[in-house]
């Protein structure tokens, strides 16, 4: 019970938030700490890369325990994503490598329009479209990218850990393909 | 010392915040006004570091007396204070260098202090300065309503965190040597990195998680302990989200309470009417700093937080 409450307290919200509460404080928590806007800059070396680094994590891992309390799934139940049936399941399960390519693949397979998963997640359909075709340029730091795909994922009840495991290496190699 | 101000009538609000040019004095003398005009006696202090210009915000020459009679000749305070022209509002000019002078002593500050408590009236709006000098600081920390300004810019916000910091520290400072604990804090925090100790707020968990007494003299001295902060010349509609960054990133680094108070646009007419000899509050009627401004008033009485819109945390990045 004591961690529920850290993950609450670090949110800065209480038991009783929703999970769009929870959704809505985590995503403009994530972009403050983990943006470079003045605020922060003025911070200097008060806010280190190792303190940052070390907030952001806390920060994903409290959305994650949070979004998956029975509790709060209730609310995730008014998705308008279909009940998993066992085929689709069965070709979920068969799937490689969480790459954009098959991340449009699961969506088509389930009918849902990138309108549809705005309308629930507010990430706007052309960063969508960015993560399905891979434009890794969109994404100017990956923080931003990683709390999109925990949203995509959860979307379709994918598993956050592989789809994140699979696709950020992708993000990074293209990334640094781009600098050098 | 607490006990005296929770029984005191007046109301002691001071105005700081680091750096110069932000719109404090500005800000200070235009919410004087709204609750003068409200009908609040209220007394302008103008206790800024070399630069008293208060006057010029309500069209007056500077003021023939200043704190510096009350130093040094001992007139009383109230026989300094000028008229503004507007009902129910006086002004006290500070001297050049007052507050920041080394020549002011512990006893004199304390002298002033009681002075500035003991005036009659209902509001008493103290315009600090820039600075992080000590007598600021301690003045800024006298006040029952302790008010930040700052403007949506780097510098400023630096400033303003060193502010806050001195502030707090100095704070803390005054609450461990009231229970004679103040090496502590200051040893502390030298072997802060020894203790992995990385912001204010670690100091204090360190402190607070080594002992119950400390612990329980905190929730006693820091219970009531809020800072307001007010962002000045806003530009755009993103810029009224970096006070609420700012009230966050306060708490998380400082563990300092901060409540935004509101915020004001930048409107060239502040300058015009400052220029033309024009009490800004009483000569525009057109600008939406007016409104602003009496909002933030009334946000400080009555300690309500600025009702950041909710679109603006959907501020995502593109
Ligand atoms: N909201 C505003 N819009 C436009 N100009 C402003 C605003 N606030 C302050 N100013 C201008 O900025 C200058 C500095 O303001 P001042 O109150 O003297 O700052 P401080 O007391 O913090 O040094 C003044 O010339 C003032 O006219
Ligand atoms: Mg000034």
């Amino acid at each position: 019970m004591a961690e529920w409450h850290n993950y609450y307290n670090l949110l800065e919200l209480t038991q009783e938030a929703t999970l769009e509460d929870i959704r809505n404080r985590y995503r403009y928590l994530k972009n403050l700490y983990g943006g470079d806007s003045i605020e922060i800059r003025a911070l200097g070396d008060e806010f280190s890369q190792e303190l940052r680094a070390d907030y952001l994590r806390r920060l994903d891992e409290a959305f994650e325990a949070l979004n998956a309390l029975p509790e709060k799934n209730k609310a995730i139940a008014t998705l308008p994503v279909k009940d998993l049936d066992d085929d689709l399941r069965h070709w979920i399960a068969q799937i490689e490598c969480f790459t954009g390519a098959s991340l449009k693949g699961v969506r088509e397979r389930m009918q849902v329009d990138l309108k549809e998963i705005f309308a629930v997640t507010r990430i706007q359909p052309h960063f969508l479209d960015d993560i399905e075709q891979e434009v890794f340029e969109s994404f100017s730091a990956e923080v931003y990218l990683r709390s999109y795909l925990i949203e995509y994922a959860r979307f379709f009840s994918l598993d956050t850990q592989r789809v994140l495991g699979d696709y950020l290496p992708r993000y990074r190699a293209g990334r640094s393909d781009a600098d050098s | 010392m607490p006990e005296e101000q929770s029984a005191r009538q007046t109301s002691i609000w001071a105005v700081g915040g680091g750096k110069g040019g932000t719109g404090k004095s500005f800000l200070t003398s235009s919410m004087a006004t709204c609750l003068a005009l409200q009908g609040k006696r209220t007394i302008l202090l103008d206790a800024d570091l070399g630069g008293a210009n208060l006057h010029n915000f309500f069209g007056l020459i500077r003021p023939r007396s200043s704190l510096t009679d009350f130093f040094e000749k001992k007139v009383p305070l109230q026989e300094i204070a000028v008229h503004t022209g507007i009902a129910n509002l006086q002004l006290i000019t500070g001297s050049i260098g007052s507050l920041d002078s080394e020549s002011i002593n512990h006893a004199q500050k304390q002298k002033l202090f009681r002075h500035v408590q003991a005036l009659d009236a209902d509001m008493i709006l103290i315009d600090l300065g820039a600075g992080t000098h000590i007598n600021t600081l301690d003045t800024f920390l006298q006040a029952d309503k302790m008010i930040v300004v700052t403007v949506p810019e780097i510098t400023a916000i630096e400033n303003m965190y060193q502010f806050i910091k001195s502030v707090y520290y100095r704070k803390l400072k005054s609450i461990f040597k009231a229970y004679d604990l103040n090496t502590l804090v200051q040893d502390t925090w030298k072997n802060r990195t020894a203790h992995n100790i990385r912001s204010l707020k670690d100091l204090i968990n360190h402190l607070k998680l080594g002992s119950d007494q400390i612990c329980s003299i905190f929730e006693r001295e820091m219970s009531g302990f809020v800072v307001h902060l007010i962002l000045n010349e806003v530009r755009t509609p993103k810029d009224i989200l970096v006070g609420e960054n700012l009230k966050r990133v306060c708490m998380n680094f400082f563990g300092l309470r901060v409540v935004y108070s509101g915020y004001t646009s930048y409107d060239e007419a502040v300058q015009k009417n400052i220029n033309n000899k024009e009490s800004f509050m009483l000569f525009n009627r057109l600008s939406p700093v007016v409104k602003e401004i009496r909002q933030i008033t009334e946000h400080i009485v009555t300690q309500t937080p600025f009702p950041t819109p909710e679109e603006l945390f959907d501020g995502r990045v593109a």
